[in-house]
């Protein structure tokens, strides 16, 4: 698996992705998914995430992206038939 | 002033793979300068089957020694060698059932002398037959081409790829746009406006322009840029196929097991690294 910006996040990250995976390829990918079933092991992953983000201040330039992304994303991420 | 580089593929590898791959494309042999990846947002909507998926990707880079030679070093926070380390911020959603995935990558800093846009369109084909078949049949032909991976009976995650034949088109673009200097302009407009004559920071940032007009310098960077969106595209074709690949030989397996080798190698620098094996090895090489 990649590894996460933050070393203390890989654990809590590989449990999570292990999960993501199997539910996208047996779920997901096979149009039988009724919801996505890692949202607890995301919340813990991202609650370690949150925390390496501010320390790196790297958090403020995401929402400034992802704000801009949000105006584009209307006209962007439609499909395209 | 925008610059755009776009090229379209087929990979021979059936729809729901590709999106897979795409996923799991980092780390790979034709990815090292890739430090880490984190997946930071994800929805699922049941309604439509769409999955969002925000991820931020920690990339090391080299600057074009042109670019090095145009801009002050200060300006850009990288080493004399032009190493530096950027943050990529990527999009993307997946629609399984309709069979389409748009992705779209930025980058979060330097936004202000270059920003690099990247989307992706993957597309499932549709054959004459499976329009045919959709007129007579409703959706339930699409529920069948759901049938592509095999699973192992034990519940483990060990998807492989059965080769359909069935292949997965891409439309990638690049979009360079520069805004060197307008940020200040604007400021100097508006300070202007305000009557605040005081210019303490102008000359030092104002100083390279001196020979340069604006426009022809963010011509010239964004010039730079397409050269080097020209020659990472193919790399990260190659990297996907390299992930690909590695599904159909031995399912999920061999791809985690992959991986695991490139952190390693990306890790520890190993000593005799992917490049005697795969060719040009970084996905940014500098020229």
């Amino acid at each position: 698996m990649s590894a996460s910006l933050a070393p203390e996040c890989n654990q809590v990250k590989e449990q999570y992705d292990n999960c993501f995976l199997k539910w996208y390829s047996e779920k997901f990918l096979r149009g039988t998914a009724t919801s996505d079933e890692c949202e607890s092991l995301f919340k813990q992953y991202e609650q370690c995430l949150s925390k390496a983000l501010k320390a790196r201040g790297i958090d403020s330039m995401l929402r400034e992206a992802r704000e801009d992304n949000r105006e584009n994303d209307a006209e962007h991420m439609r499909p395209k038939p | 002033m925008v610059k755009f580089y776009s090229s379209t593929d087929t990979y021979s590898y059936p729809f729901p793979a590709v999106t897979l791959a795409y996923f799991l494309r980092y780390p790979n042999p034709y990815s090292t300068h890739v430090l880490s990846t984190d997946t930071i947002a994800r929805h699922y909507d049941p309604a439509t089957q769409r999955l969002t998926t925000i991820r931020l990707h920690l990339k090391r880079s080299k600057l074009p020694s042109a670019v090095l030679k145009l801009l002050p070093r200060s300006f850009l926070g990288a080493s004399a060698g032009g190493d530096t380390q950027s943050y990529i911020l990527e999009k993307s959603v997946v629609d399984v059932r309709e069979g389409w995935m748009d992705t779209e990558s930025q980058n979060l800093e330097f936004t202000g002398v270059l920003s690099v846009i990247e989307r992706q369109e993957f597309r499932r084909p549709r054959s004459q037959a499976e329009e045919e078949l959709r007129m007579w049949q409703g959706m339930e032909g699409a529920a069948r081409r759901h049938g592509f991976i095999k699973f192992s009976g034990d519940g483990g995650v060990d998807a492989k790829i059965e080769d359909t034949g069935e292949t997965t088109e891409v439309k990638s673009t690049v979009t360079l746009h520069s805004h060197l200097g307008e940020k200040w302009k604007k400021r100097r407009a508006v300070e202007d406006a305000a009557g605040d004559t005081s210019d303490e920071d102008q000359p030092q940032k104002m100083g390279f322009f001196k020979s340069w007009s604006t426009s022809s310098l963010q011509r010239s960077i964004e010039l730079i840029g397409l050269k080097r969106a020209r020659r990472s595209q193919p790399n990260a074709k190659e990297g996907m196929k390299i992930v690909l690949e590695r599904m159909r030989e031995g399912g999920l397996v061999a791809v985690l097991e992959g991986m695991r080798r490139d952190r390693e190698a990306i890790a520890g620098h190993h000593p005799h690294g992917f490049k005697t094996h795969y060719g040009s090895g970084r996905g940014e090489d500098d020229e």
